[in-house]
């Protein structure tokens, strides 16, 4: 693949880094991704099931076009890319430099198992005595202080949790490659003093550390201290705060002055914690408060240790820093603690109880009772624990809680039916994504969860202690108790750990809540220039709205990166000519690895060298020791180089391990890496030696020989015939265009405009902005009409935009890479363009007012008229005295069953806006569930601390309007009084929503589907957001889904950057493994353009015969399966070799 | 916003005087979300007439005639459950102490029981420095002029004195002194 001048830093390696390392990478930059974990996958790495299949599907992120620069296995699983190094444990530790040169320094963190040589038999697993509570599970498995912190990775390292180990050794002994670092000798040279005036604390103290491993000396007193300090290099001081003469500060103070390296740790009784912490401003590291447990102490000591073990930084140079941390969570446990949670425990999270359903779960998937393990058959979802809670500083909402907790209902109910009842309690059910409400009123009406408004007030149990009882209050104002067998806490965001020390590493502003702070109008750009950031940095997401903000941020960075002169011009490589080996018979060369010494026995080299010796298509078969080492390879180079042999099959482990390698591998001797295959045969035998089989030793009849020699043959059976040629390319039009000139449609242009690329906007008006030419400001208070001419003054003075207003499109054709498209302007002349992508920005308009007499009574309006109004005074807050808004008018049902995510807050700011101009005007706000995602509810507090009144009404008793003697009368039900009440307005406000705009003839000219609603039909709603099911089709803003400005801005952004993953080659390299058509086969029965579920294959007119375009066909073979003569044919996995594969597989 | 079936602002009702005497109350639970906590957690929820969620309803929407028919802040005992829940972090027991204190203010009859308990409580307190029950009850059942009232409660009487809880008469140390406190309060509330 090639490769721009220019790198970026992606922080965080969860779906959001991903996708933002993947979108970098995918237009040739090279991308470090770093992760404080030591693995990747983030919060997913434990959620198998995702909205709105109910299934995984994160490996459709992986590239779709020049597939075979990426890994194309389960993303979960681990991610290869040529453009992307991955760094595990670790952490961002200095900035410098600016946007476009910034210069990083990145510390690793000690695994203590050298992740070279872990080979991830897990041996050491069966030895390790030690068990701690698995937070992979979050508590409810327990696993060693050895462990694999995500179970199914590979390859699959090991690490070691230094608190919970005990340092016995018996893993080291097991160990075949020798890969386990306990580090003994380390912690003896970590000296520790112990400064405390008791001589109880002081010498349980040297115990309990001494027995750690630490070098420990103790000192009585201030001055004592000092003295050692200065005779002996100490590394830390755990000094009491409370001692006579010298104080624990000042001895901090001197301390910390004539040695400024030493850590130091405070303890202190709940007396002094405020001295405490005044001590950490002046230098000390932590402190503990006395009476404490060991296992607080432990950490706090092992953490500067491992510390100061890390590595030296390692620095990097990067045009751009996205930053993709994830969140933390609310403890529950924490606080009032209330709900039961670290006390019952049938208490969970949600992430827990997501667990339990996992097949890697604690449970292996089964649902039953973490109490007492027998099967669960009443579950209750508590939403908001920890979210909107201002006692829990807490005045915003998670945003994701809601439709998790459906998910989770909708999982056990299509698992369990009738047998598990579902109840979620909820104060506002917040559906305000695309498909959310149907989706959730399929878990009402159709699986019968069921779903409580009210807030659970505790969670208590039975005499016995069994199930438990939740308590709330209906809204009768009936106190209940209703039993349940289990309670899932839908526990909220919080800042990502570490995001404080992060912000103030890179001079990044925080919100009040510690979340990263992005600027006004953006959801990705951060006050400092060149550091953006994606994914739930900013605040919770889910992951539809983290993949497009992560792509976003991609751009942002991209565009930083190109702007400093680094995206110009290619990184001058070498490019690599393979050996035609195509008119050659196959001579494949044979490496067996011997590991080391512990494993050498367990490999059969001699056995396996026998059989294979005999296979005419094998040219020489050789063992050497040590295949992954830098020696092992190059070993095989010297006889690849020196042999005839034109494949190369290698029996080492971890195939996954070797993908770099063997590129690598493939040009230093020339021969096409595809050519060149790595077969794990060691995994019988480690399976073998942890069930504790001593390996047959009766010769023919040994299993694990016999599953050895069946991989390889396998493997061989492949490697035979595969086809050497290079992959086939697709021609592109380097050009873009853009449907659409509002906002969304105007970021997307300037994105691709600022690579260097040409893009024609299409616009039907004759004026760009779309929306924005009545929206006036947001509900944050920016002005919107700056922002248009501000994105309209950047778009006609671009260089490389052409603008076409007053213009339609007539129709069009073509895929990826070259589409045909004919515009049509006012006066009917017409036009035709060509262009490798296309960006369809349709946008909405407000839907129209049907109810409630709009029309009728000039005193009702709609949102946009009311905004309208309000920008050029005719409606003048001074002059009303009552106003009523009503939200989901012909919203939230059939048949425009969606929720438009903005009308809540438009309402919100309306009325804010009215009060501020007259606090004595009454705004009423007839509401389903307000819809106030993040943090936007913290202007929902607003207006009702400003004394809006909110009425709550259910879709079986809407409001009523009439319009007796002029006024109108609107009359509603208040749920919590119980009583109609009657409201006589001025105004009155409906809150109709969005209707998308997209004509279906300009669908059908870019082969684009649209949803029930008319709404873009993505790829994919999570995985691939913004990309339409045809490749090189993209979508953004409203045309997608509804959505605010911001969010409008982030997905232009966010397809720019996917159009510009095809835009930026000349030659797009497709997949090696792709579709062919045998032209004389074909019958042209046209069954696989029907089963191509990527639209890859077309019927030429002008030739007639079946066309498969490389760069959108994946592969996947529908069309060899349902072809009726044989004639789609799949490249790489032709018959013979898928027969001969099967054939040695069964001949086990 | 007003209530069926007639409405009831506290202007047009004349009842109340002006200006409106719930701004406190109401500045105090504004912003209020309806969630209940409140009321699941009122330990004396069961007696009110209203549930506590129920009455910051009746504020937020002005409904004075509900509320000075109500009896459900006379039975607060201030034991802060709902503040030190409350989501929101309204400081609710401050909010029914105000209501107390409007009942009081404009003698509510749907408080008077409750007002002249209080009342009698205190009266007695200011006389001796601490509560004389025998007195205060005295005063209590004068004031309330049933004559059936006393007998409702001779049987809890007997069965507190019985147990050492109340007594004839105690020796009054204190008579007087909190007197100054007392005036010098009425003096700073007017």
């Amino acid at each position: 693949m090639r490769r721009k001048i220019g790198k970026a830093l992606v922080v965080g390696a969860g779906i959001g880094g991903i996708r933002a390392a993947l979108d970098l990478a995918e237009t040739g930059y090279g991308v470090t991704l770093i992760d404080r974990a030591p693995s990747i996958g983030g919060v997913l790495s434990q959620l198998d099931f995702q909205f709105p299949s109910n299934r995984c599907g994160m490996c459709k992120m992986l590239p779709m076009v020049e597939r075979d620069a990426a890994s194309q296995f389960c993303l979960r699983k681990g991610l290869f890319h040529e453009n992307i190094d991955i760094l595990t444990a670790t952490e961002l530790s200095a900035v410098e430099g600016e946007a476009g040169r910034f210069t990083v320094s990145l510390r690793e963190k000690p695994t203590w198992v050298d992740a070279q040589r872990c080979i991830g038999c897990g041996l050491c697993r069966t030895v390790c005595p030690v068990t701690v509570p698995d937070d992979f599970n979050d508590g409810l498995s327990v696993r060693n202080a050895i462990y694999l912190p995500v179970p199914h990775t590979v390859p699959n390292t090991y690490v070691i949790d230094s608190v919970a180990c005990n340092r016995c050794g018996e893993c080291i002994k097991v160990c075949p490659t020798d890969a386990i670092r306990l580090g003994a000798g380390l912690r003896r040279g970590f000296r520790i003093l112990v400064v405390d005036d008791e001589a109880i604390v002081r010498e349980s103290l040297r115990d309990i550390l001494d027995e750690e491993g630490f070098d420990v000396s103790a000192a009585a007193s201030g001055p004592e201290a000092l003295e050692s300090l200065d005779a002996g290099a100490y590394h830390l001081m755990l000094t009491d705060i409370k001692m006579p003469g010298m104080d624990g500060v000042e001895l901090l103070k001197a301390a910390k002055a004539a040695h400024p390296d030493l850590i130091v740790l405070m303890m202190t009784a709940y007396a002094t914690v405020e001295t405490a912490v005044e001590a950490m401003k002046v230098g000390a590291l932590d402190y503990l408060i006395k009476p404490f447990d060991p296992d607080a102490l432990i950490p706090m000591v092992v953490r500067p240790f491992e510390q100061l073990q890390a590595s030296r930084d390692r620095r990097l140079d990067v045009g751009a820093i996205v930053l993709s941390t994830g969140t933390g969570y609310f403890d529950p446990s924490a606080g009032k603690g209330n709900l039961g949670h670290g006390v019952h425990p049938n208490v969970v999270t949600a992430l827990a109880f997501e667990r339990m359903l996992s097949g890697t779960g604690p449970y292996e998937g089964r649902l039953l009772r973490p109490d007492n393990g027998e099967p669960v058959e009443r579950i209750a979802w508590l939403q908001c624990v920890g979210s909107r809670d201002i006692q829990a500083d807490a005045d915003f909402c998670s945003t994701i809680c809601c439709m998790h907790a459906v998910k989770e209902a909708l999982l056990v109910k299509e698992r369990y039916g009738e047998a598990v009842a579902c109840t979620i309690y909820y104060m506002d059910m917040r559906t305000a994504g695309k498909s959310f409400q149907r989706y959730r009123d399929r878990a009402e009406f159709e699986q019968g969860v069921r779903f409580t408004r009210g807030r659970a007030h505790s969670v208590s149990w039975d005499a016995d202690g069994r199930n438990l009882l939740i308590r709330d209050v209906g809204l009768d104002g009936s106190c209940r108790e209703e039993s349940f067998d289990m309670a899932v806490l839908a526990v909220g965001q919080r800042p990502a750990p570490a995001t404080e020390d992060l912000c103030r590493l890179l001079e990044v502003p925080t919100n009040a809540w510690g979340f990263v702070q992005t600027e006004a109008l953006s959801a990705c750009r951060t006050q400092r220039p060149g550091v953006f950031v994606g994914g739930a940095t900013a605040g919770l997401k889910d992951i539809n709205e983290s993949v497009i903000h992560a792509s976003a941020a991609a751009n942002l960075a991209s565009r930083a990166i190109h702007a400093a002169g680094g995206g110009i011009a290619p990184e001058a490589s070498g490019e690599v000519v393979y050996r035609d080996v195509s008119r050659e018979s196959a001579a494949v060369l044979m490496v067996l690895c011997a590991c080391g010494e512990g494993a050498e026995k367990r490999m059969n080299a001699d056995a396996l060298k026998r059989r294979f010796e005999k296979d005419p298509s094998v040219q020489q078969i050789a063992v050497v020791a040590e295949s992954c080492t830098d020696t092992g390879w190059d070993r095989i180079a010297e006889l690849v180089a020196g042999g005839k042999a034109n494949r190369v099959l290698i029996g080492a482990c971890h195939p996954y391990a070797y993908i770099r390698r063997v590129r690598q591998l493939g040009a230093q001797i020339g021969l096409d890496p595809s050519l060149i295959e790595v077969v794990d045969i060691f995994e019988p035998a480690w399976a073998a030696a942890r069930a504790g089989a001593d390996q047959a030793t009766d010769g023919d009849v040994d299993p694990v020989l016999a599953q050895q020699s069946t991989r390889i043959e396998m493997a061989l059976a492949r490697l035979k015939h595969r086809d050497p040629d290079p992959p086939p390319a697709i021609d592109v039009i380097q050009r873009a265009l853009v449907v659409g000139g509002g906002i969304a449609g105007m970021t997307a242009s300037v994105a691709i405009a600022d690579h260097g690329y040409a893009v024609d906007l299409v616009e039907k008006e004759d004026r760009l902005g779309g929306n924005l030419h009545w929206l006036n400001r947001t509900l944050e208070g920016e002005s919107l009409q700056e922002l248009r001419d501000a994105v309209t003054q950047q778009v006609t003075q671009h260089p490389n935009i052409t603008v076409h207003l007053g213009t339609e499109i007539s129709g069009g054709y073509g895929q990826v890479g070259r589409f045909i498209t004919t515009l049509r302007d006012a006066e009917g002349a017409v036009q035709t363009l060509e262009h490798g992508t296309a960006v369809l920005a349709t946008g909405c308009r407000e839907a129209a007012a049907q109810s409630y007499g709009h029309g009728q009574h000039p005193a009702v309006v709609t949102q946009r008229e009311l905004e309208q109004r309000l920008a050029d005074g005719t409606v003048d807050p001074a002059g009303l005295s009552s106003v009523v808004m009503i939200q989901c008018v012909g919203s939230r049902e059939e048949p425009r069953n969606y929720c438009s995510r903005v009308c809540c807050a438009t309402s919100l700011k309306h009325a804010l806006t009215m009060k501020e101009n007259n606090p004595d005007i009454a705004v009423y706000v007839l509401y389903r569930d307000m819809m106030t995602p993040g943090f936007a509810e913290t202007y929902y507090t607003r207006a009702r601390q400003a004394g809006v009144l909110f009425v709550q009404y259910e879709t079986t008793a809407k409001p009523e309007v009439d319009f007796g003697d002029g006024g109108v009368t609107v009359r509603a039900t208040d749920p919590i009084l119980g009583k109609p009440v009657e409201i006589a307005a001025d105004l009155l406000v409906l809150a109709t929503g969005m209707t998308p705009r997209m004509a279906p003839a300009l669908a059908e000219a870019f082969g684009v589907e649209t949803d029930a609603d008319g709404f873009v039909a993505e790829a994919e709603s999570k995985w691939r957001p913004v990309d339409a099911i045809r490749e090189g089709v993209f979508a953004c803003g409203t045309a997608l889904s509804p959505r605010s400005v911001v969010e409008s801005i982030a997905t232009g952004e966010a397809a720019a950057q996917r159009a510009l993953r095809i835009l930026d080659q000349k030659r797009l390299p497709a997949g090696r493994i792709v579709a062919e058509v045998r032209h004389s086969l074909c019958s042209r029965c046209e069954r696989c353009i029907a089963d191509c579920p990527y639209g890859a294959r077309v019927l030429s007119p002008d030739e007639d015969r079946i066309l498969v375009n490389p760069a959108m066909c994946q592969g996947c073979g529908s069309c060899a399966a349902v072809c009726p003569n044989g004639a789609a044919v799949v490249r790489g996995l032709r018959e013979k070799s898928m027969m001969e594969t099967i054939d040695a597989a069964l001949a086990l | 916003m007003s209530t069926n079936p007639e409405p009831q602002n506290p202007d047009e009702t004349g009842e109340a005087p002006a200006p409106d005497p719930l701004a406190d109350v109401r500045g105090m639970v504004q912003a209020c979300i309806q969630c209940g906590t409140c009321t699941a957690s009122c330990p004396n929820e069961f007696a009110m007439d209203a549930t506590p969620r129920r009455l910051w309803r009746m504020v937020l929407v002005a409904d004075w005639e509900s509320i000075v028919s109500s009896k459900t802040f006379a039975l607060c005992s201030a034991c802060y459950q709902c503040s030190l829940r409350c989501p929101r972090g309204l400081p609710l027991t401050e909010a029914m102490a105000a209501l107390k204190r409007i009942g009081n203010r404009e003698s509510l009859p749907a408080n008077r029981s409750g007002n002249l308990f209080y009342r009698n409580f205190i009266r007695s307190v200011r006389r001796h420095g601490r509560v004389r029950e025998t007195e205060f009850m005295t005063l209590y059942f004068a004031d309330m002029k049933n004559p059936l009232l006393p007998l409702r409660f001779a049987p809890l009487g007997l069965r507190l004195m019985g147990k050492g809880k109340i007594h004839i008469q105690i020796p009054s140390k204190g008579s007087g002194k909190l007197e100054a406190i007392f005036a010098k309060v009425e003096a700073m509330e007017g």
